[in-house]
């Protein structure tokens, strides 16, 4: 990524889309906490072995913990999870309409990404969403992986007793 | 030669965190950790070592793929490893002289 800036107003919309991300019962339990200073950008790659990019913009995405449990969820029920990967999604999808480049990372230490960024004790970063306009140049693919099409992961129906489930149909 | 503080500390909160976040990720992932590592160092300490250090510093070991992964290509992944040991092994060879069949 170029460290061009991202503009507020384009964070916005991103933000807005991700709101409108499906979430389980419309609880809403994630938390987006915004990240666009060039300085804390920097501390939060430092603990984020994950990120390879260099954003101009990260987005860290929260489960609101304490709220879950209100609701009855477990801590680690995985529809929180599920929402985090929707919200992220639509935040991509979003990116990617406004002509941003963008890209997950979740190998980052929560203990240090919660201190760094000064959250409550009753969120949990779960995902960072990096942000920024695509540099020309992309480093090299990560190695001869066959691209899989929509039928290597596909089964039709009910699968049978012989079928391989990890080869697909 | 050393690095500086900024360096340093940025280089070991990677290693510190990047010790925590492969109790989570795939196993796979510790080979690719440990060589952004190196690169990193490499590329902060490039600027201050012998000419032929720094092309050791500046060669095979910034070419290989940051996303690189073993999956993709058990083998090759293998040899490029490989490769790239015999290189600073035979860097090493050279810089400490201890090639005494060449003597």
């Amino acid at each position: 990524m170029t460290s061009e800036p991202v503009p507020r107003e384009q964070l916005e919309r991103i933000l807005d889309a991700a709101a409108h991300a499906p979430s389980a019962g419309n609880r809403r339990l994630q938390r987006f906490v915004v990240i666009d200073d060039a300085a804390t950008l920097r501390v939060l790659r430092m603990v984020s072995p994950g990120m390879l990019q260099r954003p101009a913009a990260a987005v860290v995405i929260c489960v609101d913990v304490a709220r879950a449990v209100e609701y009855g969820f477990s801590a680690t029920s995985s529809g929180l999870f599920i929402d985090v990967g929707t919200a992220a999604q639509t935040m991509l999808l979003a990116a990617h309409a406004l002509g941003l480049g963008s890209g997950p990372v979740t190998s980052f230490s929560k203990a240090a990404v919660s201190a760094v960024l000064n959250l409550p004790e009753r969120w949990s970063p779960e995902m960072i969403v990096c942000l920024g306009h695509a540099a020309a140049t992309q480093p090299s693919p990560v190695g001869p992986h066959r691209r899989r099409t929509w039928r290597d992961l596909t089964h039709w129906g009910r699968l049978d007793s012989n079928a391989n489930p990890a080869a697909g149909s | 030669m050393v690095l500086t503080e900024d360096e340093a500390l940025e280089l070991l909160t990677y290693l510190v965190t990047a010790a925590r976040t492969q109790l989570d990720e795939a196993a796979e992932y510790g080979p690719l950790r440990l060589l952004t590592a190196a690169q990193r160092l490499a590329g902060y300490v490039a600027p201050r070592v012998s000419p032929e250090t720094r092309s050791l510093l500046e060669g095979s070991i910034q070419h290989v793929p940051q996303t690189a992964t073993r999956s993709a290509d058990p083998d090759g992944y293998a040899a490029a490893l490989d490769t790239l040991c015999r290189v600073f092994a035979e860097h090493l060879v050279a810089r400490y002289g201890i090639d005494r069949g060449a003597q």
